[in-house]
């Protein structure tokens, strides 16, 4: 994701962030938010100004606004011109607390916005932070359709044509949802969790060979769709080929990365007579009862393990009993 | 793989119909096909992907072409953008 312009974080969040643009003005707006990082100047304030991130969008709070108070005012323009002349993005005094007047006037000066909360200083990061990381996720566009099956977010891939979006019709016909097709916008929005979406534009239509675009929310109704899901298993639709070895225990899960993060992938082959949707369910199934620790290929593997081992010994002890 | 860039010339850019030719076009070559506007990359054989493009008139979409039928399919996509579809200018 590009950087944002203060103006656009103002404009998304000055009623969540209760905020009011006391200083630096439409210069201010127009500098650009580059990291999604939030940083208290604490010890910045009192003279140590070594790796002092500047980058970072600037809150005061309670603690600061009280040290600053403290200083006469010399030494409060001093530290507000330092600090306000250094790059920062924004500044934000929390608590509905007024800071020191050369902060006012310094930031008018270097033409940084700055801005007053009511909110708590903790409260006004918190929910800074949420919506910065939203803005600054990684995402990208890729081929494919989402569906929720029973909760579990499926990712179809394969080439154009393979009939993704029929098996995702198939599956809404069965009461699965539909998130997107075609085209899925993917957001990685915590370090292991991808998110999928539809794009604004294309919301829940459709493309079906041979009957053209349909919008599966007017076809099938609310209970058809949903607007985002997690991404938890990709789905890879390919034609059956002799050559091809595919998976026949599944005891090994074989991972795919999709910026950065690993998903199980399933190769399904399609071919006459396979009923996908059915695999599909099943497939869903199978990864909760992985999540919630059962794995039956592996536990069917560790019984017939233990039951060779187990005729093993009777064997043996057979054999060497010479009575 | 062959990289070029085709300009959308027709009034209305790439709306329904034109969207239904140009994947039509890409349907026809084996080879891969994708379209990219800005930071928009597509799959160049789905209709959807290619709408959701939304290219007006003056659009320079960069095409790429990758398979064993690429230089056929170059030519014969970016004709067919280049020529507005067969729509007015």
């Amino acid at each position: 994701m590009d950087d944002i312009t203060v103006e656009k974080l103002y404009q998304a969040r000055k009623r969540d962030l209760e905020l009011t643009l006391v200083a630096g003005g439409e210069e201010g707006l127009h500098r650009k938010v580059s990291v999604p990082l939030i940083h208290r100047p604490g010890l910045a304030l009192s003279g140590h100004y070594e790796r002092f991130p500047a980058e970072r969008i600037q809150v005061l709070g309670e603690t600061e606004v009280a040290y600053l108070e403290k200083l006469d005012k010399a030494k409060q323009t001093e530290i507000a011109d330092r600090i306000l002349s250094s790059g920062i993005p924004m500044l934000i005094v929390a608590k509905g607390l007024t800071p020191p007047a050369p902060f006012l006037e310094s930031a008018q000066g270097h033409r940084v916005a700055l801005f007053l909360s009511r909110l708590g200083t903790a409260d006004v990061s918190a929910r800074l932070k949420a919506y910065l990381d939203h803005i600054f996720a990684p995402s990208t566009n890729l081929h494919g359709t989402l569906v929720d099956v029973y909760g579990v977010g499926l990712m179809y891939t394969g080439k154009s044509g393979i009939g993704k979006s029929e098996v995702a019709l198939d599956l809404v016909e069965r009461g699965h949802r539909l998130v997107a097709d075609d085209v899925v916008k993917v957001t990685r929005v915590a370090p292991d969790v991808l998110m999928g979406h539809s794009s604004e534009l294309l919301g829940h239509h459709m493309e079906i060979r041979g009957v053209g675009i349909i919008d599966i929310e007017e076809l099938f109704g609310i209970r058809a769709i949903r607007l985002q899901k997690r991404i938890e298993v990709e789905v890879r639709l390919t034609l059956w080929s002799e050559t091809v070895d595919y998976e026949r225990l599944g005891i090994e899960e074989q991972t795919t990365t999709i910026l950065g993060v690993r998903i199980p992938i399933l190769y399904v082959p399609i071919s006459p007579g396979k009923n996908i949707t059915v695999i599909s369910e099943v497939i869903a199934m199978n990864h909760m009862l992985k999540v919630y620790g059962e794995n039956s290929a592996l536990e069917l593997s560790k019984k017939l393990s233990q039951r060779l081992s187990r005729q093993s010994m009777t064997q043996d002890y057979l054999e060497s009993d010479y009575e | 793989m062959i990289t070029r860039t085709a300009k959308i010339v027709n009034r209305f850019g790439l709306h329904a119909r034109p969207s239904a030719m140009l994947v039509s076009t890409a349907t026809k070559f084996s080879s891969e096909v994708f379209f990219t506007k800005d930071d928009l990359r597509v799959n160049g054989k789905s209709i959807m992907g290619v709408m959701m493009l939304a290219a007006e008139k003056g659009t320079e979409l960069l095409v790429e072409v990758n398979g064993p039928d690429e230089e056929e399919a170059v030519v014969a996509i970016v004709r067919v953008i280049e020529t507005g579809f067969g729509e007015k200018s």
